[in-house]
């Protein structure tokens, strides 16, 4: 079986915990699409990837079996408790869509973790999601119109989770905050290759240049270098 | 007990270009007291986490001997920032989180808790949130979450960097009435109060070598000492500075409790003005009501127009949105000026990085960064929460002079501060004294009084209690799920509205209050009402027809009797109560569930970090709460801060031997009383219902 660091543990648990309370924020975006909505339901499949989010970080940052589907289910379970509308057909929602995501990183073995598996992990959420969501809540939607949901499903799936997903774990590894987690660790390797090269390290910050450093033996004035947080 | 001893260690984290720690040799012999010293980025905290044997070889290239703890617990680790550490949603069950993970018996944890609360001398009864108290009581509660293991050694990493004077001295007693026959390690750059306590002084220098080693008063002297912060000479005598802000007759209020009452306060240009006083007194709500993010409850606010205002939340990376410092320093769309930008980061001594991502920065290094992208918009008021805290004394004076560059350009400047150095730097200083606040803590310890407070571990505190509340988690989930799974018999419009019958007459047993239901069931309501007009509108009927509208009300009768049930019920579990009958009951994997349960507490405390993150945004002139734009960005930001909160928080649960809880114990039972067969009936009956309801109505 896979170990899970504690570390593991708690950034799998906290990107569901974040995007738990961040959704609360969210549900203006669907304000944003009402004109469309109001006519036509099924449009709302377009707001749908951003609900998959917190599996395909999960997935990019961790790299562990499970870790998709328990950061779905910690964001799930906590909008379940703070009083989701979808009572516990959230909990089979977060089912769906970790599992989904799951899949895809289980179908290369959990070996690659590119973009590709991010936004086929995407659309796969998408299909089990909008399965789920045609048993429970769409039952007498015509399946033209249903078929139209699923386009829209699996193009949110795979834009607003496969790729957006993506992008945010390159731009949360360029912060340094994920350097005890694999997806840190090859920004890191670049960075430190880099300034092996001579090149200033770029988004290494204060880890690359040295720093206007005082003479290293005086320990009062090396004080110079500021602590970068590792 | 044993010594601890480092041979020849090296350790070179995979995100940094050099080692952090080069070939350090350090023994300490077991009762021995050592103040650890050195500027940051000395790789103080690394030695305090190899000294604890936690150093991660998945983070990491580690050579040379760090023996580790005999048992888990055997080293108790307290970090900086002592929201990092907390795990639990009540006092008592966070000092009982290490002795569940040694799987010690009730009792015996019970027992643990009780003397490690009364030993770091914890004010809070413990039934309290921990991440609702103040500093000063959650390190003192760290320390007790340390002690219940026993631990022979205590490393503490800047325990008090964080807390005001007093605050400090009374946890700093604390720790040394508790490390009598312990092992005690401390990281600090404040020497001077531990000198006195301790037996060696060790001061560390670029990549943890040791400079100096010996007696703490003779290395001391021998020190260079850090730059002193010069006051500034003469306070004015004559206000003359034009009135950019002020609160008239204020009176605001905070979660409903009156905080400021009938507050005048005028902030004029030229000047730095400080807002002081203890914990709870107002300080914050002062600023919020200043910047237009609380709405004063009486009085009446001026400020300049809102592009003539920049704000400075307590951690700067907060209010960070660009991917490189520069773009930071001109990401709001007020702050236009390139050469002032540039001059900005010239003074800052921030040029060098203009290209780094402002997350990799060091504490003192975002400080700077969001002060200079506050000034990048040629502010009139400048406000700015602690804006010292944490910073050795470099940083600290670098700071101080931006605030004077600030001042010196006209503009007003206030911050809410405890640091004794700004407020004598200050031209005016505002004290609130706070409603019975006197011992700094009132808000903590009100109920606690001069008595020891209640140190009985129990379940989660409620405002009040419902029927529902007597059931277990499980039977509550067990009616949400069985009454889902009944509401697919649903074929009628008729028969749906007789399956609400139950719903109707049961939900007022799960009903904190009216306007909590009502909160409750609201969206549900909107939700069904959906799908009754997509259903008319899109289903296999003619749209829109007296058959479709049929159809719909089905439809959304259906889906009620499938949410509300569960929705309803879900009112009364919490995490805690859920994981310990998940953990407890159904003997889940343990660790994933205590890891859950802790992440699920952290909600409120994530919620409050999202509304500082999305307000400093707001205030940097960047968009609306609402648009996508911003969304996305803030939520980056609550996932840098959750992430680095989640390592710390990873260490903080390691050093109480979480890493090894695969059989760990629950504080407390999940009991199956009486009233839960009583639930189970319920549940199987909601389960039922409607097809019986089918039947009745034909």
């Amino acid at each position: 079986m896979i170990r899970f660091r504690t570390v593991d543990l708690l950034v799998t648990v906290l990107i569901g915990a974040a995007f738990g309370v961040a959704f609360l924020g969210y549900g203006q975006l669907y304000t944003l699409i009402g004109p469309l909505t109001a006519a036509f339901k099924p449009a709302e499949g377009l707001l749908a990837g951003i609900w998959f989010l917190p599996a395909v970080l999960a997935a990019l940052i961790v790299r562990k079996p499970g870790a998709a589907l328990l950061a779905e289910m910690i964001a799930a379970v906590l909008s379940m408790l703070l009083g989701s509308q979808w009572g516990w057909g959230t909990a089979i929602s977060g089912l769906m869509q970790g599992g989904g995501v799951e899949l895809a990183f289980l179908a290369f073995r959990y070996r690659r973790f590119t973009l590709p598996v991010a936004v086929l992990g995407g659309m796969l959420s998408a299909l089990l999601e909008w399965g789920w969501e045609k048993f429970a809540y769409y039952q007498e939607m015509s399946w033209t119109y249903s078929l139209v949901m699923l386009g829209f499903f699996l193009l949110s799936g795979a834009l607003l989770c496969g790729v957006l997903g993506w992008a945010a774990s390159r731009a949360l590894a360029a912060t340094g905050a994920l350097d005890a987690m694999p997806a840190g660790r090859e920004r890191a390797q670049r960075a430190r290759a880099a300034a092996a090269a001579g090149r200033p390290a770029g988004s290494a910050g204060s880890a690359g240049p040295a720093g206007p450093a005082g003479p290293a033996g005086a320990p009062a004035e090396g004080m110079s270098r500021d602590d970068a947080r590792a | 007990m044993t010594n601890l001893s480092l041979r020849g260690l090296t350790w070179h984290p995979y995100s940094r270009t050099e080692p952090t720690v080069l070939d350090l040799d350090l023994e300490i012999p077991a009762g021995q007291r050592v103040l650890l010293a050195g500027a940051s980025g000395s790789g103080k905290s690394t030695v305090l986490r190899a000294l604890a044997g936690l150093l991660d070889e998945e983070a990491g290239e580690l050579t040379g001997s760090t023996p580790g703890p005999a048992r888990p617990g055997e080293r108790g680790l307290l970090l900086q920032n002592p929201v990092d550490a907390l795990v639990a949603a009540t006092v008592g069950r966070e000092a009982a989180f290490g002795p569940e993970n040694a799987a010690l018996p009730r009792e015996e944890i019970q027992a643990r808790t009780t003397a490690a609360l009364d030993a770091a001398m914890v004010d809070l009864p413990s039934g309290r949130a921990p991440l609702d108290a103040s500093g000063g009581q959650q390190q003192r509660l760290a320390l007790a979450g340390s002690l219940a293991l026993d631990p022979s050694v205590l490393l503490l990493d800047e325990p008090t960097s964080m807390l005001d004077g007093d605050t400090a001295a009374a946890v700093r007693a604390s720790i040394l009435a508790t490390a009598a026959g312990r092992t005690l390690v401390v990281a600090e750059h404040r020497l001077a109060p531990w000198l006195d306590h301790v037996d060696r002084l060790i001061v560390l220098g670029e990549q943890a070598r040791i400079m100096a080693d010996g007696p703490p008063h003779e290395i001391a002297a021998g020190l260079d000492h850090s730059p002193t912060v010069p006051v500034r000479p003469a306070l004015l005598t004559q206000r003359d500075g034009e009135v950019i802000a002020a609160l008239r007759g204020v009176a605001a209020e905070r979660g409903g409790r009156p905080v400021l009452e009938d507050l005048d306060l005028e902030l004029r240009g030229g000047e730095l003005s400080v807002v002081t006083g203890p914990s709870g007194s107002g300080k914050t709500t002062l600023l919020r009501t200043l910047l237009g993010l609380t709405a004063p409850s009486a009085g009446s606010v001026e400020r300049p127009s809102p592009e003539q205002v920049a704000f400075v939340p307590q951690n700067p990376a907060h209010s960070f949105v660009a991917a490189s410092v520069r773009e930071e320093v001109l990401a709001s769309p007020w702050a236009r000026d390139e050469q002032l930008a540039d001059q900005l980061l010239e003074r800052a001594g921030l040029s060098e990085l203009g290209q780094a991502n402002p997350h990799t920065l060091s504490g003192g290094e975002q400080r700077r960064l969001a002060i200079i992208a506050a000034l990048a918009q040629d502010p009139r008021l400048l406000v700015l929460d602690e804006p010292t805290v944490g910073l050795d004394a470099a940083r600290h004076l670098a700071v101080l002079e931006l605030l004077d560059a600030a001042r010196a350009e006209g503009c007003a400047v206030v911050a809410a501060t405890h640091d004794p150095a700004l407020i004598a730097r200050s031209d005016v200083e505002h004290r609130l004294s706070g409603r019975e606040a006197a011992d700094g803590e009132a808000d903590d310890s009100d109920e606690a009084g001069s008595t020891r407070p209640d140190r009985t571990i129990g379940p989660v505190p409620r405002a009040r209690t419902i029927p529902a509340d007597a059931l277990n988690p499980l039977v509550l989930s067990l009616i949400g799920i069985l009454a889902a799974i009944g509401s697919f018999a649903v074929q009628s419009w008729q028969g749906g509205l007789l399956a609400l019958l139950p719903i109707v007459l049961l939900g007022p047993l799960a009903v904190r209050s009216f306007r909590g239901g009502l909160l409750r069931l609201t969206p549900i309501l909107l939700s069904a009402a959906g799908l009754a007009w997509t259903t008319a509108l899109l289903g296999d009927a003619p749209s829109l027809s007296g058959e479709a509208w049929l159809l719909g009300a089905k439809e959304a009768a259906r889906i009620t009797v499938f949410v509300a049930p569960g929705v309803l019920a879900l009112g009364s579990v919490d995490p805690t109560a859920l994981g310990d009958a998940l953990g407890g009951r159904l003997r889940m994997p343990a660790r994933m569930i205590a890891a859950s349960v802790a992440g699920l507490v952290r909600a409120g405390h994530l919620g409050r970090q999202w509304e500082i993150i999305t307000h400093a945004r707001v205030l940097r002139g960047l968009g609306s709460r609402t648009s996508p734009r911003m969304l996305a960005n803030a939520t980056l930001a609550l996932l840098v801060d959750a992430l680095r909160g989640a390592q710390e928080q990873a260490l903080a649960m390691d050093s109480r031997g979480f890493a090894t809880a695969t059989t760990r114990t629950w504080a407390l039972p999940s009991r199956l009383r009486r009233a839960d067969l009583l639930g189970v009936v319920i549940a199987l009956g909601l389960a039922v219902w409607p097809l019986l309801a089918e039947v009745l109505v034909g």
